[in-house]
């Protein structure tokens, strides 16, 4: 009996919901529908519910586009708790603080619960039938060109629908955007690798030159280059049969600005911001000094930027520049990552080429910047977002050609730049429709306003745009009960939508039945050849996860010295002298995830600072301009002024100051509102010259006192984090141990 | 049981002391730490406050020192006046340590905090009065006092984020002084468990949340008794010793090749938590 009953808790621990289930299961003994209670006996239980056992889930993360694989924790219909999958490829069982704070999501109490309608200042609830006729109401008589669509990264079969119905409407109009992506270095790798996501083993690199890459916080797959990371740090991985016998890997950070990378370097250098290239450039020369064979377009290419120069340039001594080179020089391969910090700028993709240039320079492409894995179904390949489009949509908002925008997944009202005047632009169009999960700036705005259900109560499949090893579908499924019955999942409400328009070809009961038939019509190609369809389906589901049979990808493009032009240093702007640099936080993002209590109680790594925004400034300037901790200053530029506390931090450049983006919220929820200051609202509206991308390090300010002061509130104590002659963290050189022999 | 009952076997409730009166049996839970592959991202935070409910007391109440963090990560700067810290920060993940001579059991004027016989430094809530000595009297700075009753304080856990509680874990109430338990309640699962197939937990089998959740598996954790458990082969390779208050590092010359320590060895807490140094290429 006894034995039975183990057996059977393994085999449940990771089962998949069927659509069946999800009707059932519920809280147990609570309606949440209605608040009544009602008594379920646990002697004939559901056959999945085991009082007091949790049972596990596999679904996908939703909270950045990583999409690592989790499973939930369910006991007694709720889910409790997220954990990694530990059959993934992504994420291999772990997660980060981010990840696991969507529970927080699934279950705050600001969601919105129903449909609402603009009526003058308020919202007034409505149906949802009543809702998708307003919508097919609105959109007769309007041609495609005049609906917009502006999302986040899409991908699956909730983008093929989105796709699917923008043909249908007849509408090219789609603007995926993404406050803070990689974009710039996306099309530098395109030029440079044929492909705009490589695939990066930090595993395999001796020596990793991150130019402001914060790879373990905030920056493309961070749970998937932290596992890398490890092994990094461990035993480099050997280059053809990938066993461990590499020493342990140096990382080196060239930053203005400290990230939790950074903050994780065996050398953290302090770079004069936008001086990045330069900075590459100067090692490919030092290379070649040092005797490397060079390839003549790029000694040629870098032959001006000698170590003196370059040196008096990017602040960096030329000590520490030679022993950098001798040290690429000795232990290859290396990996050279052109991160946000170097592609924020005017000429952001002439860093990032001169970055791309020094990773071919040293012999890394193929080594250690591999090919992805190809996906193999286009048309579920992620559509990702980025700075141009919201720009585009703006130019078209402003001259008035949307009749209809839809909004889903962004937030653009937050996130937009004053100079932009977003917001004015977004009143210009007449029907403004935003499924969002709270009030936020732009659901203000709305005049329709369209639920979500949460990312653990919906069905949808995933593909991240970051391939970490063989290309996978993810599986997103609910992991309980919906919380509330006004809420839809995006895939049912493009199905409603298309169901409008074109009735005979969608069929599908509900989203659900969509997606399973789009699997299962496709079994044999996803590994279920042979398989009934059933079995196919509930072994999908239990395992989270599609491991695509997709082909070796290829590396195909080549670094070109071609048109490779690097600006002098920018000059000393004696108005507005210091360079602001957003920091993008791990946990808050693009301001998406303010309303997670855990996440702002979680103090950021580098200031412990909590529920709050911040300036940190070197104490070196601030001793100049008379600031101490705390004082509240504000920092002015050309596009606006915000005040915040200053906080004094050895980890930035002088000429620098930095302050976290997410925070600044006028609306969104409880944990949100009127905690600290939007920073993404004074950036000065300067852009990448190739691909037009928001530069968003350009942007110039001063600082000054306003006489205020505060008392920050913060996790390091009085003494601002010494160890007082204890010895607390310890530190030791690579030479005084061997980490080989380690268990 | 009675204060007299308590104090006349004052012994068996000090059991598992490193003075050898209770040697562990079958199990004696402890912990090690890579402070090298530790990146300071505060996974081990958050997966410690959705699996023991922990409260978000809000900014107010934190700068007042009532945040509850029960693993904590500490970030400290060189202090050698360079005009940058280029070797990057210090980061360390605090938690109770489990000392086995715990500073804080012997200062409990109501026995509500003692050692287990898995060598657990345990919190007996429902023993608590209150007094915070065991607070005062903790070198970590690792015990966490509930000032407020958080269950019906505004915007902690409001409808319906309440129903994210883990059901296995108490929610505390006012008064009551709570810490790190190692997620004993995830130990008690598995030991029962273990116990139902006679036989002890095996090493892996059971995870704290913290180390479930770190991405560069900076922790480990498992049973100093088990001689397969990769703790112990850690704690034996760098030859820290559980019962001792000088380890083999101390007394080496520089180059010993070891790099485990415990923090605040000389105060003699034996605690049950070992962290190994930090590296710095020394090379760039």
């Amino acid at each position: 009996m006894t034995d039975n009953g183990f057996d059977r808790r393994d085999f449940l621990k990771v089962l998949g919901w069927g659509g069946a289930a999800v009707a059932l299961s519920g809280c147990g003994y609570t309606s949440v529908e209605d608040g009544r209670e009602i008594v379920t006996s646990y002697s004939e239980p559901a056959e999945y519910v085991i009082p007091s056992i949790g049972v596990y889930f596999n679904s996908t993360c939703a909270q950045c586009d990583a999409a690592c694989n989790i499973m939930g924790r369910v006991r007694e219909g709720r889910v409790l708790k997220l954990e990694g999958n530990p059959e993934s490829a992504v994420n291999r069982g772990k997660m980060c603080g981010l990840g696991q704070a969507g529970v927080q999501h699934h279950y705050n109490p600001d969601r919105i619960r129903e449909p609402l309608l603009r009526n003058g200042d308020k919202g007034e609830a409505i149906t949802w039938d009543k809702a998708l006729e307003l919508i097919a109401a609105k959109l007769d008589g309007v041609t495609g060109e005049q609906v917009a669509f502006v999302t986040g990264t899409m991908s699956g079969h909730v983008g093929v629908l989105l796709k699917n119905y923008l043909a249908v409407l007849g509408s090219t109009n789609h603007y995926a955007y993404d406050a803070v992506s990689p974009s710039v270095a996306r099309a530098a790798n395109k030029k440079a690798y044929g492909v705009e996501m490589p695939r990066l083993r930090l595993d395999k690199a001796k020596v990793i030159i991150s130019f402001g890459a914060d790879f373990l916080g905030a920056w493309v797959s961070p749970v998937h280059f932290s596992q890398q990371y490890a092994q990094f740090r461990k035993h480099v991985l050997c280059p053809v049969e990938e066993t461990a016998i590499g020493g342990r890997g140096v990382l080196v950070q060239i930053e203005s600005k400290m990230t939790l990378t950074g903050a994780n370097a065996d050398r953290w250098l302090a770079i004069r911001p936008g001086t990045e290239g330069i900075f590459a450039l100067g090692l490919i020369n030092a290379l070649g000094v040092a005797g490397l064979k060079i390839s003549s377009d790029a000694a040629a290419a870098a032959k001006s930027y000698t170590v003196e120069r370059v040196s008096a340039d990017t602040g960096i001594s030329a000590e520490q520049i030679n022993k950098l080179a001798a040290l690429l020089k000795e232990r290859a391969p290396s990996l050279v990552i052109a991160g946000s910090a170097a592609e924020g700028y005017a000429h952001g993709s002439q860093n990032a080429a001169a970055i791309a240039l020094l990773n071919q320079v040293l012999g890394n492409v193929g080594k250690t910047v591999e090919a992805p894995s190809v996906v193999p179904f286009p048309q579920v390949a992620p559509t990702v977002g980025n700075r141009f489009a919201l720009q585009a949509l703006n130019d078209g908002m402003a001259q008035g050609k949307f009749k209809v925008l839809f909004n889903y997944g962004v937030n653009p009202v937050f996130t937009a730049p004053a100079s932009m005047k977003l917001s004015e632009n977004l009143a210009k169009v007449p029907f403004k429709v935003v499924f969002a999960h709270y009030m936020d700036e732009t659901a203000l705005q709305a005049d329709l306003v369209l639920p979500l259900d949460s990312a653990l109560e919906d069905w949808a499949t995933v593909v991240p745009e970051y391939v970490a090893e063989g290309a996978q579908l993810n599986i997103q499924q609910p992991l309980m009960e919906k919380l509330y019955p006004g809420t839809r999942g995006m895939g049912d409400i493009l199905l409603g939508l298309l169901k409008q328009r074109r009735p005979d070809e969608y069929k599908y009961e509900d989203f659900y039945a969509y997606m399973r038939n789009a699997l299962v019509q496709n079994k044999s190609a996803l590994g279920g050849a042979g398989a009934d369809d059933d079995t196919f389906w509930t072994s999908t589901l239990s395992n989270g996860l599609v491991k695509l049979p997709g082909g070796q990808g290829k590396l195909s493009g080549k670094a070109s010295t071609a048109g490779l032009a690097l600006p002098a240093p920018a000059a000393a702007d004696s108005a507005y002298p210091l360079h602001l640099i957003p920091a993008v936080s791990a946990s808050l993002r693009d301001g998406r995830h303010a309303n997670l209590p855990w996440l702002q109680e979680s103090p950021d790594p580098l200031t412990t600072i909590v529920w709050d925004s911040w300036v940190e400034i070197h104490p070196k300037t601030a001793a100049k301009l008379g600031i101490v901790e705390g004082d509240i200053v504000e920092v002015a530029g050309k596009n606006g002024a915000i005040k915040a506390q200053a906080y004094l931090f050895p980890g930035i450049h002088p000429d620098a100051i930095s302050m976290p983006l997410g925070n600044g919220h006028e609306a969104m929820g409880r944990y949100a509102k009127n905690i600290g200051v939007n920073v993404f609202k004074i950036l000065d509206p300067v852009y990448d010259k190739e691909t037009g991308e928001l530069a968003m390090h350009e942007t110039r300010v001063k600082v000054s006192k306003t006489g205020q002061r505060v008392v920050i509130v913060k996790d390091e104590g009085a003494v601002g984090g010494k160890q007082m002659g204890k010895k607390i963290a310890v530190r030791v050189s690579s030479d005084k141990i061997d980490l080989s022999g380690e268990v | 049981m009675s204060v007299g009952n308590l104090l006349e076997n004052w012994s068996q409730f000090r059991q598992a002391h490193p003075v050898g009166d209770k040697p562990h049996q079958e199990y004696k839970w402890a912990m090690s730490i890579d402070l090298d592959a530790c990146t300071g991202c505060n996974a081990c935070s958050v997966a410690c406050y959705a699996e023991n409910n922990l409260p978000v007391v809000g900014k107010e109440k934190y700068s007042h020192g009532h945040a509850h963090h029960w693993i904590r990560i500490e970030r400290y700067w060189d202090e050698d006046g360079r005009e940058f810290p280029d070797q990057g920060a210090q980061f360390l993940p605090m938690m109770c340590q489990q000392c086995e001579a715990a500073p804080c059991e012997t200062v409990c004027p109501v026995g509500a905090t003692n050692h287990t016989a898995d060598g657990l430094n345990s919190q007996v809530y429902n023993r608590c009065i209150g007094s915070r000595y065991c607070e005062a009297n903790c070198p970590y700075k690792v015990r966490y006092f509930n000032w407020y009753d958080y269950p019906t304080t505004d915007n902690v856990w409001p409808e319906p984020m309440n129903q994210q509680l883990n059901p296995d874990v108490t929610v505390r109430s006012k008064g009551v002084m709570e810490k790190c338990t190692f997620c004993v309640q995830r130990l008690t699962e598995a030991k029962s468990n273990a116990r139902t197939e006679g036989r002890t937990v095996r090493d892996g089998e059971v995870q704290t949340a913290c180390q479930q959740a770190c991405p560069t598996g900076a922790i480990t954790f498992g049973n100093l008794v088990d001689p397969a458990a990769r703790v112990g082969k850690q704690w034996m390779q760098q030859q820290v010793e559980l019962t001792k208050d000088k380890q083999a590092k101390d007394d080496a010359e520089e180059a010993s090749m070891l790099r485990g320590y415990r923090i605040f060895e000389e105060l003699r807490p034996y605690p049950s938590v070992m962290y190994l140094e930090r590296v710095r290429d020394s090379a760039v």
